[in-house]
């Protein structure tokens, strides 16, 4: 089955009269330029989709903007027009997040893409929302440092990624990329130029969000629709010369979380990780086969880095003693070889390999979407045996990964689901499965990351009052007229 | 319908050419040039293998628009990361840039969701088709991304709305003199003349046989600029005392213009041409090998031409090959020796043409060893990237500085795919960074492959004011061999 025509204006929004189109062109433009602002469709289309299974929805104008004073021209404007806006970077992400719910405007960052700052002694760099990991890798490398390396393009843009709560590949040891956030310079849905952190006190200070009120949170994990971060400081970090990866596989989860609690108690791993067999395969079997009998079916990489061999020979001891726990303990965990080429998309980061999402949805075409959740460790076996019966009885590989941040023994939840996007049939059936598993997750006590509007949905029918309560009157209060990437809150 | 001669056509016959769609899907093969100098031609119906976007639609639905394709990435480490897409740096919005934008387009055009119109024929012609973006995919559609833009257009050329207004030009004058300059045929030797003022005119193949048919191309026989190419790489033959041939006036263009703009009809008419006379000249004039110091004929002859299903038979028994890889064949033997020595600082420019566009992709058609369709991995020992910087490195005195982009991540000069022609503005722009790409080694010089880059990286030199000079590897090669190469 084809994929029916689905490309729709954002719901619930008459068409743009002709004449009142045309004006806002017009004023656009005479902020950005006439080459930097289009209504034209065949542009509009291009920005109307990405990998999910979320439903294509057209803007009614693009923008691409070069300054912070024309972001904050094209916001007032808007303010005042009530015209919706979408920040978007590279769109690269797998929740529909820059998929226009109410038409409007897409804001288009690619060309902010300066590195402001790079201070390897104070281990800090000061960033323009279009700059991409492959971009700031290939500047941190000059001093030999790093930041959280996601498992996304090279492309991808780093603002948006510890904005918006995404993960790198130093969970374990620095937590999420967005707890790696220094300060922030932001434009108001008004247009007002705000800055927390540091920066609001010293305009060269870049270092801290703290002590003062943490008011980066008005503006993380909020999906574009409370303001436009236009710089922010990220934390970078040393690249110590050795690495060395634990890896282990065992036959039931409740086994890996059993050795993934034990290690994480040693702080000692950057990344500590478990996939299922599902997906420890390049690419994800699609659609679902069953596993081997004789395979394991969880496996695990852990990196951990050292500066010296005998800090190495340290961690590596620390590791065998907790494997020869798990094995005393009876658990089916073994010392295993890991999967070459898996192993090595995982830890040369970035990647084009798993950037491209070559590992993940290669086979199926087209589409990859996820129930991506942050759920208490304690948790995760049981949420995986019940996500494994509803994939399979969507003939879709239970291809899960388990990550186990920094602090709280909790971490990554989640099952990268590919489809093919072809067919309407296919994407409907992934996206039911995917929701199914996320309603599993979230009565467990876990919690969607950049969710698409179908879990925004289930996440505030569970809410608390109060905190859907707080979150309208401060959405309120930073958007009166609710132009900043409306809908996708869910309220 | 009136057959014409040497480039001349009567006008009333030009203009009705020019009437409708571009003119030239009326006409055979047989009614290019009926002989070649006492050559017949036999009539063979030529089958090819092109797709349409419809055939392609299946395979662009593996994109799943991560964009990896934007960005020039490598691990390293140390990693390098850099813009690749011409038309995204210039025109900025998601539809310019790299394949999944143009994948974009090519969805809406098969779903309907896009009529067409002048700005989207426009932004569909603003694109080099270089690659760069083809390079950085991981996905099934990796090997097609070149062949469904080009089919986006071969589909705007047969709804009768493209090429953009001044690419048409090049159509017109494709069918008016068999080549994209609206030059006469007899301009086409000019660049010989400074071998027959000192006595050492070049054969023409049609008359006298020779192993080695030297095809020049149009580029550097109509671009007076260019033309040092032609010139360096025939005299580097008579020195080597090489038995070659030319096909002087009666070369035709190779068609590869003609299928970057997608016309599809006017490529098969010379591409039939050719390809029977080359048989010919195989048959009859002792013809094995055909070398061209144009990467735009190289390409064309190594991936256009082989979409006839004829081309196993018409080219049996003949060799292409690029005039680098044919004189590395010749230096590693032996048989090239490089006397003086050039001190110069140079860097290399690798052309699309001759560099990635040659890559091999493996396909798992079956699905036997992974699935139906899947990518399996690249080759590219056909792309010349080694072998003219080899070659560079042999030169007594050359220091060869490369730039940030190479090889496969090259950045295009801007001059592929129709560009420097239907926007030669932005063409020359865009040679603008590489030059100054190519400034920021230290090097002061600038050599490439191919004729239509040197040309555009000239104007963007020229543009920006460097005093970048660019030079073809036969020039140099030239500088350096002695009269009488042993």
């Amino acid at each position: 089955m084809k994929a029916k025509k689905e490309i729709k204006k954002g719901k619930a929004v008459k068409a743009v009269r002709t004449d009142k189109k045309e004006r806002i062109l017009k004023e656009l433009k005479s902020i950005v330029g006439e080459k930097n602002a289009t209504t034209d469709q065949h542009i509009l289309y291009a920005y109307s989709y990405d990998m999910s299974f979320v439903t294509p929805k057209l803007p009614d104008y693009v923008v691409i903007v070069h300054t912070v004073e024309e972001v904050q021209r094209i916001l007032k404007f808007a303010n005042k027009e009530k015209i919706p806006v979408v920040p978007y970077t590279s769109g690269t992400n797998i929740g529909g997040l820059c998929i226009p719910e109410r038409g409007g405007m897409i804001l288009d960052f690619k060309k902010m893409n300066k590195i402001i700052k790079l201070d390897p002694e104070a281990l800090y760099a000061v960033i323009e929302p279009g700059v991409s990991h492959g971009q700031l890798a290939e500047a941190l490398y000059k001093y030999n440092l790093r930041f959280g390396w996601p498992v996304g393009p090279p492309s991808a843009s780093v603002a948006s990624c510890a904005i918006c709560h995404g993960i790198g590949h130093m969970n374990a040891r620095y937590g999420l990329n967005s707890q790696e956030i220094t300060s922030m310079e932001v434009v108001l849905p008004t247009g007002e130029l705000v800055r927390v952190g540091s920066c609001a006190i010293n305009p060269d200070a870049w270092h801290s969000c703290l002590p003062m009120p943490q008011m980066d949170g008005l503006f993380k994990g909020w999906l574009g629709s409370t303001g436009i971060v236009t710089k922010l400081g990220i934390a970078v970090h040393h690249i110590p010369p050795i690495l060395k990866i634990f890896t282990v596989s065992c036959d039931h989860v409740d086994d890996m979380y059993s050795y993934m609690l034990n290690l994480s108690n040693y702080e000692i791993c950057d990344d500590l990780t478990a996939v299922s067999w599902w997906l420890s395969q390049v690419p994800i079997p699609y659609p679902y086969k069953p596993k081997p009998d004789d395979a394991p079916e969880w496996f695990s990489y852990a990196t951990t880095f050292s500066f010296t061999e005998k800090e190495k020979e340290a961690r590596t001891e620390i590791w065998e003693k907790v494997v020869d726990e798990e094995k005393k303990k009876g658990t089916s965990i073994q010392v295993t070889h890991y999967p070459e080429e898996a192993l090595k998309a995982r830890t040369q980061l970035p990647s084009q390999i798993v950037g491209s999402t070559k590992n993940y949805c290669k086979m199926a075409g087209g589409g990859i979407s996820w129930p991506g959740t942050f759920t208490p460790a304690n948790r995760w076996a049981p949420i995986y045996k019940e996500w494994k019966k509803i994939m399979i009885g969507h003939n879709l590989s239970p291809s899960v990964r388990m990550s186990m941040y920094r602090g709280v023994h909790y971490g990554m939840l989640r099952a990268m689901t590919p489809f093919n996007k072809q067919s309407a049939k296919e994407t409907e059936n992934a996206r039911q499965a995917i929701v199914e598993c996320l309603k599993v997750d979230l009565d467990n006590g876990g919690m969607p990351y950049k969710p698409p509007v179908d879990f925004a949905m289930e996440i505030n029918k569970r809410a608390h009052p109060g905190y859907l309560m707080l979150m309208k009157r401060l959405k309120k209060f930073l958007d009166p007229n609710d132009i900043m990437n409306p809908g996708k809150l869910g309220i | 319908m009136e057959h014409w001669n040497n480039g001349l056509i009567k006008k009333t016959e030009m203009e009705n050419r020019s009437n409708g769609n571009l003119g030239m899907g009326r006409l055979t093969h047989r009614s290019i040039i009926p002989s070649f100098r006492g050559l017949k031609l036999e009539e063979v119906i030529m089958k090819w293998n092109i797709p349409s976007l419809k055939e392609l639609e299946d395979v662009l639905w593996r994109c799943t628009a991560c964009g990896t394709c934007k960005e020039a990435y490598e691990y390293g480490p140390p990693s390098v990361s850099s813009p690749i897409c011409p038309a995204g740096e210039e025109f900025s919005f998601e539809g310019f840039l790299s394949s999944r934008g143009k994948i974009a387009f090519a969805r809406g055009i098969l779903s309907g969701d896009l009529k067409w119109n002048d700005a989207l024929i426009d932004a569909i012609y603003k694109c080099n088709v270089c690659g760069g973006c083809q390079s950085q995919c991981e996905l099934d559609h990796k090997p097609f991304i070149p062949e469904i833009i080009e089919a986006m257009r071969r589909k705007i050329v047969a709804d009768g709305v493209g090429p953009m207004p001044k690419q048409k030009v090049i159509a017109q004058s494709l069918s008016s003199y068999d080549n994209p300059y609206q030059g006469p045929r007899r301009v086409r030797l000019d660049w010989t003349r400074p071998f027959k003022k000192q006595g050492k005119p070049i054969k023409n193949i049609l008359e006298e046989p020779a192993s080695i048919l030297y095809y020049v191309g149009c580029t550097g026989g109509y671009n007076v600029p260019v033309r040092v190419v032609p010139q360096a790489t025939a005299s580097i033959f008579h020195k080597l005392g090489l038995d070659f041939g030319i096909l002087g006036e009666s070369e035709i263009c190779c068609g590869s213009t003609a299928m970057r703009l997608g016309d599809v009809e006017a490529f098969k008419r010379v591409a039939e041409s050719n390809l029977e006379l080359f048989r010919k000249l195989h048959d009859e004039k002792g013809l094995k090998t055909i070398v061209t110091s144009c990467a735009g004929c190289y390409r064309a002859f190594m991936k256009d031409y082989p979409m006839a299903e004829e081309y196993g038979r018409m080219m049996e028994g003949i060799r292409v090959i690029h005039t680098s890889q044919f004189l590395y064949d010749l230096y590693m033997t032996g048989q090239l020796k490089f006397a003086e020595s050039l001190p110069w600082k140079v860097t290399y420019h690798d052309p699309c043409h001759a560099g990635r566009h040659l890559t091999k992709f493996i396909i798992d058609k079956e699905g036997t060893q992974l699935w139906a369709g899947a990518y399996v991995k690249l080759e590219d020992k056909d792309c010349l990237y080694d072998i003219p910087r080899q070659l560079l490195k042999a030169i007594p005195g050359i220091d060869l500085r490369e730039m940030r982009r190479i090889k496969a991540n090259s950045y295009c000069c801007g001059g592929g795919g129709g560009v420097m022609t239907g926007y030669n503005d932005w063409a020359a722009r865009n040679a603008g960074i590489r030059i100054q790409e190519g400034m920021e080694t230290g090097a002061d010089h600038m050599v490439s492959i191919c004729p239509f880059c040197h040309y555009n990286l000239n104007q963007g030199a020229q543009g920006t004011g460097s005093k970048m000079k660019l030079f073809d590897l036969t020039e140099l090669i030239d500088k350096v061999l002695p009269e009488k190469a042993s």
